[in-house]
C-alpha cells in the first residue's frame, strides 16, 4: 500500500468519515481538524497497516481514537439538551436573524423535518456514554459489523454488543418519551415548530406524514421506529444536504450553548 | 401466530427455569442466608457490565426500582427494591474482582455475586447473608426473598443472552 493508494481509498469514504466526526464532535471546526489529522496519521503510519482489517476500518480506528482523545475531556450532554438549547435560542434574537439569513440566501438553507430529526439525534445521543455513542453510530449509521467496531474501538466483541444494546435501549426510551412524531404524548415538537418558522406556507402535518417513521408510529414497534430513525441518518450527509447550512448553524449554536451549560453545571 | 409466540415464550421460560437453581433460604440462630444460581449463555464481560452499570439496572432488572451511584470499591450506592419500594438501602461496594466477583454490604447484611466462566458462558451465583445479634428480634419482619432472587437472576440471564445474540 502506497501513500497514493491511501489517498485514493480515503477519498472513497471521506464523506462518511467526515459526517461521523461531525456527529461525534458536533463541531465543524473540530471535524475539519480531526479529518486532516486522521489522514496525516494514516499516511505517516501506513507501514503499521497490516491488512488484518479493511483500510476503511483502520482509518476509522485512527479517527475514533483522535475523537476520543478530544471528547474524553468534555462533559456529556443531558437528555433534554434540545430543551436547554431551545430556551437559549428563544432568548437570542441574533440566532434567528442569522438562521433566516441562511434560509433565504444559502443554496443549502432549506428546512426539512427529516434533516432536523438527524440533527436532533446527533445532539441527544451525546447524552450516552462516549463509547456507547461511538458504537451506536458505527453500527447503526455507518453499517460496520460488531467485529469491525471491536477493532475500531479496541474493545472485545462482547463489550461492543453490550454498548450497542444499552445505547439502543436508552435512545429508544428517550425518544419514546420525548418525540411527538412517534408518541402523541411526546413533549418535544421542535421540528414541526421550526418548520412553521422556516416554511410558513407549509402545513406541518402534511410534512410530517412524508416521514416514514412518523407515518408508521402507531403500527410499528419501538425497535422498528428506532431503525427508521437510524435510516434517516444513514441517508443524510450533514455537509451536502440541501439543509446543511441551516442545520450546521443550528448545531454550532447548540454546541456553544451546551459548552456553557456543562461548564456552569459542573463548577 | 399468537399461539406460536406463546409456545415459544413458554419454551424459553421452561429452558431458563431448567438452568436455574432456585433460591433457598437457610435460617440459623443469628442469621439467614439466601442463595440462588443460574447458567447464562453469555460472555462474562457482558454479565459483568450489566452488574456494574448502576443507572441501567432498573431497565433490565424487574426487582429493582432504582440504583444510584457508582459501582466501584468503597463507593456507596442507593438501592430501591420492589421488596420495599419506600425504603432506600444505602449499601457499600466492598470488593470487586472484574468479571469474577463482587461484594455489597450494609450494617445488616452482605451480598455476594460470583461469576464462573463455563464452556457455554457463565455460572452465576448470588448469595445474601442477613443477621447479627438483633436478628432474632427482626427476622419475623423480613419478607421472603426467594421469589425476588429467582426473578433477579432470570432477568440477568435474559438480558445478558439477548445482548450476546446481537449480530
Amino acid at each position: 500500500m502506497t501513500g497514493e493508494d491511501l489517498a485514493h481509498a480515503f477519498e472513497g469514504f471521506r464523506d462518511q468519515l467526515k459526517s461521523y466526526l461531525l456527529r461525534m464532535t458536533a463541531s465543524v471546526e473540530d471535524t475539519e481538524d480531526l479529518l486532516q489529522e486522521t489522514f496525516v496519521k494514516a499516511y505517516n503510519g501506513l507501514s503499521g497497516f497490516k491488512g488484518d482489517a479493511s483500510l476503511k476500518t483502520w482509518v476509522f480506528a485512527i479517527a475514533s481514537n483522535l475523537a476520543r482523545d478530544l471528547l474524553r475531556a468534555q462533559k456529556r450532554w443531558p437528555e433534554h439538551v434540545t430543551d436547554i438549547c431551545k430556551e437559549a435560542a428563544m432568548n437570542n434574537q441574533a440566532f434567528f436573524q442569522e438562521a433566516m439569513q441562511i434560509r433565504h440566501t444559502s443554496p443549502q438553507g432549506n428546512f426539512e423535518i427529516k434533516e432536523h430529526i438527524a440533527f436532533c439525534f446527533t445532539c441527544v445521543s451525546r447524552s450516552l456514554p462516549l463509547e456507547q455513542q461511538l458504537t451506536l453510530f458505527l453500527k447503526e449509521v455507518y453499517d460496520f459489523r460488531v467485529k469491525e467496531i471491536a477493532t475500531i474501538l479496541d474493545q472485545t466483541e462482547a463489550m461492543i454488543k453490550y454498548y450497542l444494546h444499552t445505547a439502543r435501549k436508552k435512545m429508544i426510551q428517550v425518544f419514546d418519551h420525548r418525540c411527538s412524531l412517534i408518541n402523541k404524548e411526546g413533549v418535544c415538537h421542535q421540528c414541526t415548530e421550526l418548520n412553521g418558522i422556516f416554511n410558513p406556507k407549509q402545513k406541518a402535518q402534511e410534512e410530517v406524514v412524508k416521514i416514514q417513521m412518523a407515518r408508521d408510529a402507531e403500527s410499528k414497534s419501538k425497535e422498528e421506529l428506532f431503525d427508521l430513525r437510524m435510516k434517516i441518518l444513514q441517508e443524510l450527509d450533514p455537509f451536502q444536504s440541501p439543509a446543511a447550512a441551516l442545520q450546521l448553524h443550528h448545531l454550532e449554536h447548540n454546541r456553544k450553548v451546551m459548552q456553557g451549560y456543562v461548564k456552569k453545571n459542573s463548577s | 401466530m399468537r399461539t406460536l409466540s406463546f409456545i415459544l415464550l413458554l419454551m424459553n421460560l421452561t429452558t431458563a427455569n431448567a438452568q436455574l437453581t432456585s433460591a433457598k433460604t437457610v435460617k440459623r440462630g443469628f442469621h439467614q442466608v439466601t442463595s440462588v444460581a443460574i447458567e447464562i449463555s453469555a460472555d462474562p464481560a457482558i454479565v459483568w457490565a450489566l452488574l456494574t452499570n448502576a443507572s441501567d439496572f432498573s431497565r433490565w432488572n424487574s426487582t429493582i426500582v432504582s440504583l444510584e451511584g457508582d459501582i466501584e470499591v468503597g463507593e456507596k450506592i442507593r438501592l430501591k427494591s420492589t421488596l420495599d419500594e419506600k425504603r432506600t438501602f444505602k449499601i457499600k461496594v466492598k470488593a470487586l474482582t472484574p468479571e469474577q466477583a463482587m461484594t455489597w454490604g450494609d450494617g445488616q447484611g452482605t451480598r455476594w455475586f460470583r461469576i464462573t466462566e463455563t464452556e457455554k458462558g457463565v455460572h452465576f451465583e448470588m448469595e445474601e447473608k442477613i443477621g447479627g445479634l438483633m436478628y432474632p428480634m427482626y427476622k419475623k419482619y423480613l419478607p421472603p426473598f426467594e421469589e425476588n432472587f429467582n426473578q433477579w437472576v432470570l432477568d440477568l440471564k435474559r438480558e445478558a443472552e439477548k445482548i450476546s445474540s446481537t449480530n
